[in-house]
């Protein structure tokens, strides 16, 4: 292949389809085969990005995918701070999760909150042969016991529940009824369900709707509904980004009465279908239950992205009309008002990351999502991917934010992502905690697109200057001229010296 | 003689732990030192043995205990007649937990700890059919070398030996596990002996005895005892020491199994006359439709 | 406090301003439906007490906190030791997800492991199949020399069969005929992840040494001069493993580590990505059973493995986590001995260096309570080291200990008027800690990064040594083996006290005094 730079869109798509043929020369014939459906390179105009998605993942092929439990603990229930969420197997799947999605809070932790602590059924020889329920109801009177401020429980299932046949849900009804209907939601979200994290996160969006909305009906709010109620849907907290637009939502003059999840708590839940509108960020996570809600209680959803001004003036401008002159005027004036701060933000980085190309890989909605906010600081995204996208998050990333050429890989494997860096040297790598180092050692420039790299928040215009530092921090770091070793010949200089 | 591990496999309710127990008593009577290891979590493949209901088992211990690696050899194991060693692997009350892993926390539990250490034979007497992976743990490598499967003339004990002879050919290849033969306990069905002879021939193995029904068995039996033990010089008595030796001389000749379709039972079944040939306009027809 | 584009503001101060206080305040007063201030409050309080410790200690089903993972962890931790070796775990691939993350999270470095992505397919019919494509599959595209199988509760609960998976495998022509593929059940609800060390290590020894899973004869031992190294599930591998090499080469022993993870751990950034690194070559592997003997760091994580050893005719010692003067003695001595070399006066002299150390700052320590937790070994080696220092152990607790572990500490109690009163908690986890915090009132505690919550909450000053250690970069490059590891962790223990010493006395016209700036 040719070490220059491919620079029209025809060579750009010609590379990319070469590469994507190279890299799946390495398979076995059938694995190949089932390979190429998740590779592509977009076409303009095309309604969707020509991949394959939500499917079983390959065996032995390091994919970077998780599992349901991950969807429903780890994402969906986890950050509800109030309640206490069993993880109800072996210790291990507890274990790892703990703390570590960084969704932040505030409460008294271990008395009134428990969002940074691992509960465990720690299943032992004994509770797989002889079935757990027993264990399972003792360990709900000891939760009760020791953390009597808890406002309710849910069981997460890990995979040997559903393989021993454990049956959590009558357990958790006789234990509600005997703690006087107190919520007590099974989950059966074991790891082996489902292709990856996202039938997690339908099973635990099925489980608020079964286990709290049927449930709190007809209980009392702790507030009069009004005219401008919303709920923010799908937003983890994650380094504080429900807050970051939760300030934007309350400053155009709505009410924001839940965050789901993130901060959450089990109040918040059972007030969301006296909701206004539903505001939804992570769609692939929490579609399910906006689009029960709207059903069931005609509470209507909006998508909105608020990573990058471009799209927060957008999602806040469409969120606005929902609602009357009132609001509208109000989103206008924190468009107005944030103004300054952007372009602030924008003159001090976009000199500095302009022209600069990214490759992302990462969950639910940040695939697309970022991009805008790349462009805003003059970047350009030659690359994404879903690790658990479904067909619709495709047909959005199509239409909405991806350009002609850029080079699509569904539930990518460790090779295919390696390969595809190696060739297509992008200035900037976005994606997982597993990635991260691969590529730094590879000595590409690199962000974790979950966690923020312990950074954020990244929503709404506070989290957008965060968002252009930290890029800017992570391209224009001076280790980056490090790696090779001055005596030893530079590849790229020989290359250039030799043409 | 290095250590043989067989193992009786066969339809619940067929008279396996009874067929198991009389064949190893007699075995023991012949000099043989013997481990038996139940993997039924009705904990009764050793009852004739120690002339007692059930036995602790290893699982039950176990969970009292905390954990399998808080026990003892001694806390699991009872002697019985002749010395023939006794456990149980135990396991759940129906419809709860998993049985199979019991059986495979059991096993590995004895292993580690010495429990085959000076005997000649290990029995393992497994319930009614290879249902999940725990219940084939008696015939993974090194484990069970020759699988004995009691059956009788019915259909249903014929089905579930053909099973088992599926699941024996799955781990026959890559492990050593063979097909001992068949063992007939007669229930009195019509050409029984004939029949458990074709089977066996359909299977590529032998119809390695036929054990006549005898009220005796059931004398034994209410007194916790073998027949071996209860009426050593009955006729049955000498059935069980026949077969005892049979399988003693049996060693290193058990066969891969060559399992049939169901259509190829139902045919077999028919030779005999068992079943008539069935008349596809009546399948799915209730009684009252028939009239 | 706006943002502002010249001086940005991150989480750390971005909440502290005065909209996002009054607006977290908003939505916990109206929306939350909170218990009352004073109600938590009472609560607070009343789980510091000796009731609320009674209570937690009668617990029998519920676990809160514990410090142990899962057995497989420790399996893919093994394997990554060995040269070109991928691990593949049968089973649930969210587990494998989870393994390289909270490895990378700890090391700073990328864990290649692969997953058999078994399904609810799979969860009824058996995950033959997912093996038979998946060893196909991770042969092709990542060109191990060697690939170690283990398993998730998944496969375990199912009963699948490694041996004859692999065998049918092989037959089926997903790997070469004699392509490497030891093997280890290693199900999760058992043990925790130093019992996978153990069957992961035993797994590979047994393969090499005893026939490759009945594909060659067993191989008849050939005692030689060369003595094995095993280090246990250790999260300072790759500093410890360095440190451990050193003193061999100083002691001139031919010596095999088994298992070596200090390069796969800690490779360069220099432009290329290194999936394999360094490890114990395959041919050493095979090898190490004419070895003279083994000796093992942590005994608590070769139950298993040892007597595997031992039973092919070599000596073995067993070690609990060797840390500081005494313990690292007996290292060397048993080295020495088994191997038949001198001690150099190199060595002797670093000794003395570290002795000299103590007996500059142990004035710091001498008398201190410390309450400490982790895997077993490692609680004994820190139990015995804080002895040496003349600090006292109040509270020794490790959720992966069991009844044999209690007992040798309390020995080690016994052996020295600083262990008196100290008590051993096998099996009990950090929320057991933090009643006996608040209740034995210890000075430091030393644990792993997840003693920041119980720092939090008790007040109790946190020392981090264990694993894993996510919040703090590199310690895992320094040893705490040798007598030069005894330094380090005596260096981490005084810098804690030190920067404690100052916190609690540099307010103005307060504690003035006291804030010296010679100590």
């Amino acid at each position: 292949m040719s070490v220059s730079t491919p620079t029209t869109i025809q060579e750009v798509k010609d590379r990319n389809r070469a590469l994507i043929q190279e890299v799946l020369t390495v398979y076995p014939e059938k694995t190949a085969k089932r390979r190429a459906k998740h590779l592509n390179v977009h076409e303009e105009g095309k309604s969707d990005c020509g991949v394959k998605s939500n499917i079983k993942s390959i065996p032995g092929v390091m994919t970077i995918r998780g599992c349901a439990y991950a969807g429903s603990k780890g994402v969906v229930w986890g950050p509800i701070k109030d309640m206490i969420h069993i993880s109800h197997g072996p210790v291990g799947c507890g274990q790892y999760s703990w703390a570590a999605r960084r969704n932040y809070y505030v409460g008294t932790t271990g008395i009134d909150t428990f969002g940074t602590m691992q509960f465990t059924s720690d299943f032992q020889e004994k509770d797989i042969v002889f079935g757990g329920d027993k264990k399972l109801a003792k360990l709900i009177d000891e939760i009760e016991v020791l953390f009597p401020l808890n406002k309710g429980i849910s069981v997460q299932s890990e995979c040997p529940i559903g393989l021993i046949g454990d049956d959590i849900e009558a357990v958790s009804k006789n234990k509600s009824k005997e703690y006087g209907g107190k919520t007590i939601v099974p989950v059966r979200c074991e790891g082996f369900r489902g292709v990856s994290q996202s039938l997690g996160h339908h099973i635990a969006n099925d489980a608020i709707r079964d286990w709290v909305f049927d449930k709190s009906e007809g209980k009392e709010l702790a507030f009069e509904p009004g005219p401008y109620d919303v709920a923010i849907i799908g937003d983890y907290n994650i380094g504080g980004d429900a807050w970051s637009s939760r300030i934007l939502l309350e400053e155009m003059g709505l009410r924001v009465i839940a965050q789901w999840s993130g901060d959450g708590t089990i109040a918040e839940l059972e007030a969301t279908p006296k909701a206004k509108l539903n505001v939804l960020h992570c769609y692939r996570s929490m579609n399910y239950i906006s689009r029960h809600m709207e059903e069931k209680y005609g509470i209507p959803w909006v998508e909105y992205n608020f990573f990058g001004p471009t799209k927060i003036e957008e999602s806040l401008r469409k969120i606005a009309s929902y609602f009357d002159e009132k609001i509208q005027a109000g989103a206008e004036a924190v468009i107005a008002k944030y103004r300054a701060l952007t372009d602030a933000v924008i003159a001090k980085y976009k000199p500095r990351l302009q022209g600069k190309t990214v490759m992302l890989y990462v969950g639910g909605l940040r695939p697309r999502h970022v991009i805008g906010a790349y462009e805003d600081l003059g970047m350009n995204v030659v690359g994404t991917g879903y690790e658990f996208g479904h067909n619709d998050d495709y047909q959005r990333t199509a239409q909405h934010y991806v350009k002609d050429g850029t080079l699509i890989y569904d539930d990518v494997t460790g090779y295919e992502f390696e390969k595809f860096v190696e060739t297509v040297k992008p200035d900037l790598v976005g994606s997982g905690i597993k990635e991260k180092y691969v590529f730094q050692k590879m000595g590409v420039p690199f962000r974790q697109m979950h966690s923020w790299d312990y950074s954020g928040p990244y929503h709404g215009y506070d989290g957008f200057a965060i968002f252009a530092r930290d890029m800017d921090m992570a391209i224009n770091s001076p280790v980056w001229k490090l790696p090779h070793a001055p005596w030893k010949a530079d590849p790229e200089y020989v290359a250039i010296a030799a043409e | 003689m290095s250590l043989r591990q067989i193992a009786f496999y066969g339809k619940g309710g067929i008279g396996k732990s009874t067929t198991s127990q009389n064949t190893l008593a007699a075995l023991a009577d012949l000099g043989q030192r013997i481990l038996i290891v139940g993997c039924d979590p009705k904990a009764d493949s050793t009852r004739l043995m120690l002339h007692a209901k059930a036995q602790d088992t290893i699982l039950s211990l176990a969970a009292e205990a905390g954990s399998v690696e808080d026990l003892e050899l001694e806390d699991v194991m009872k002697i019985g007649y002749k010395d023939i060693r006794c456990v149980e692997s135990g396991g759940p009350e129906p419809g709860v937990g998993c049985a199979g892993r019991g059986v495979i926390t059991s096993i590995n539990f004895l292993e580690e700890n010495g429990a085959y250490d000076n005997i000649d034979y290990v029995s393992y007497d497994v319930l009614g059919d290879v249902v999940c992976g725990g219940f084939a743990m008696p015939i993974r490598e090194n484990k069970a070398q020759e699988i004995y499967i009691v059956m009788s003339g019915e259909m249903m004990a014929m089905y579930a030996a053909n099973n088992i002879s599926k699941g024996i050919l799955k781990y026959a290849n890559s492990g050593g596990v063979r097909l001992g033969g068949l063992i007939c306990n007669e229930r009195q069905t019509d050409k029984e002996l004939e029949l458990a002879e074709s089977l066996a021939k359909k299977l590529g193995t032998q119809l390695i005895h036929f054990v006549p029904r005898d009220n005796i068995v059931q004398h034994a039996e209410l007194r916790r005892m073998t027949v071996i033990e209860y009426a050593p010089d009955s006729r049955q008595a000498d059935e069980y020491r026949t077969l005892a030796q049979k399988i003693h001389n049996n060693a290193g000749r058990g066969v891969i199994p060559t399992p049939i379709s169901m259509d190829e039972l139902e045919d077999l079944l028919m030779e005999h006359g068992i079943i008539s040939a069935v008349d596809e306009t009546q399948v799915g027809k209730t009684a009252s439709q028939l009239v | 406090m706006p943002q502002d584009a010249e001086h940005i503001k991150d989480h750390f101060e971005l909440f502290r301003g005065e909209e996002y206080k009054d607006m977290i305040a908003n939505k916990r007063a109206n929306f939350e439906n909170r218990h009352p201030e004073a109600e938590v409050e009472r609560v607070r309080e009343w789980a510091k007490t000796e009731e609320y410790k009674d209570l937690n200690f009668s617990r029998e089903a519920l676990v809160v906190n514990p410090a142990k993972a899962c057995q497989p962890l420790g399996a893919v931790f093994v394997a990554v030791g060995f040269e070109g070796t991928i691990p593949f775990v049968h089973g649930s691939q969210g587990c494998v997800a989870y393994y390289r993350s909270h490895f990378s999270r700890h090391f700073k470095e990328p864990t290649s492991c692969v997953s058999s992505s078994m399904t609810e397919d799979a969860a009824v019919f058996g995950g033959l199949n997912n093996m038979i494509d998946g060893l196909a599959n991770t042969y092709s595209m990542y060109k191990p020399k060697m690939i170690a199988v283990s398993t998730t509760c998944m496969a375990e609960v199912i009963g699948d069969d490694l041996n004859a998976f692999i065998k049918t495998a092989r037959e089926k022509g997903s790997i070469p005929e004699d392509f490497d593929v030891p093997f280890a059940h290693t199900p999760a609800f058992v043990g925790s992840h130093i019992t996978g060390y153990d069957n992961a290590m035993k797994g590979v020894l047994e393969y090499f040494w005893d026939g490759k899973a009945g594909t060659i004869e067993k191989t008849v031992r050939v005692p030689n001069a060369k003595i094995n190294f095993l280090g246990g599930f250790d999260g300072y591998t790759v500093g410890n493993t360095r440190e451990v090499k050193r003193i061999f080469d100083m002691m001139k022993v031919e010596y095999t580590i088994l298992g070596d993870n200090s390069d796969v751990w800690d490779t360069p950034t220099d432009g290329e990505f290194r999936m394999y690194d360094g490890g114990t070559t395959l041919e050493e592997a095979g090898q190490a059973v004419h070895a003279r003997a083994t000796i093992s760091m942590q005994e608590f994580c070769t139950e298993k493995t040892l007597p595997f050893i031992a039973a092919h005719g070599q000596e073995t010692v067993a070690l609990n986590h060797p840390i500081g003067v005494e313990a690292t003695d007996r290292f060397v001595m048993e080295v020495a001995r088994l191997a038949g070399v001198e001690i150099p006066d190199d060595l002797a002299k670093e000794r003395g260096r570290l002795v000299d150390a103590i007996a500059d700052s142990n004035a710091h320590i001498h008398g201190k309570k410390f309450a400490i937790y982790g895997d077993p070994d490692l609680c004994y080696g820190l139990a015995q080291f804080v002895m040496e220092l003349g600090g006292e152990p109040v509270v020794v607790l490790s959720t992966n200990g069991n009844k044999a572990w209690a007992a040798k500490m309390q020995d080690l109690f016994d052996s020295s008027p600083f262990g008196a009163g100290c008590k051993a908690y096998p099996g009990k986890d950090l929320w057991h800690m933090r009643s006996l915090l608040f209740t034995e009132k210890p000075d430091f505690l030393i644990g792993n990064t997840y003693g920041k919550y119980l720092e939090r909450d008790t007040g109790v000053p946190l020392i981090r040594v264990g694993f894993p250690i996510f919040d703090r970069h590199h310690k895992h490059r320094y040893p705490v083996w040798g007598y030069q590891g005894g330094l380090n962790v005596l260096v981490t223990i005084l810098d804690r006290i030190f920067e404690h010493m100052d916190a609690n006395t540099n307010v103005p016209s307060q504690t003035d005094y006291s804030y010296d700036i010679i100590r």
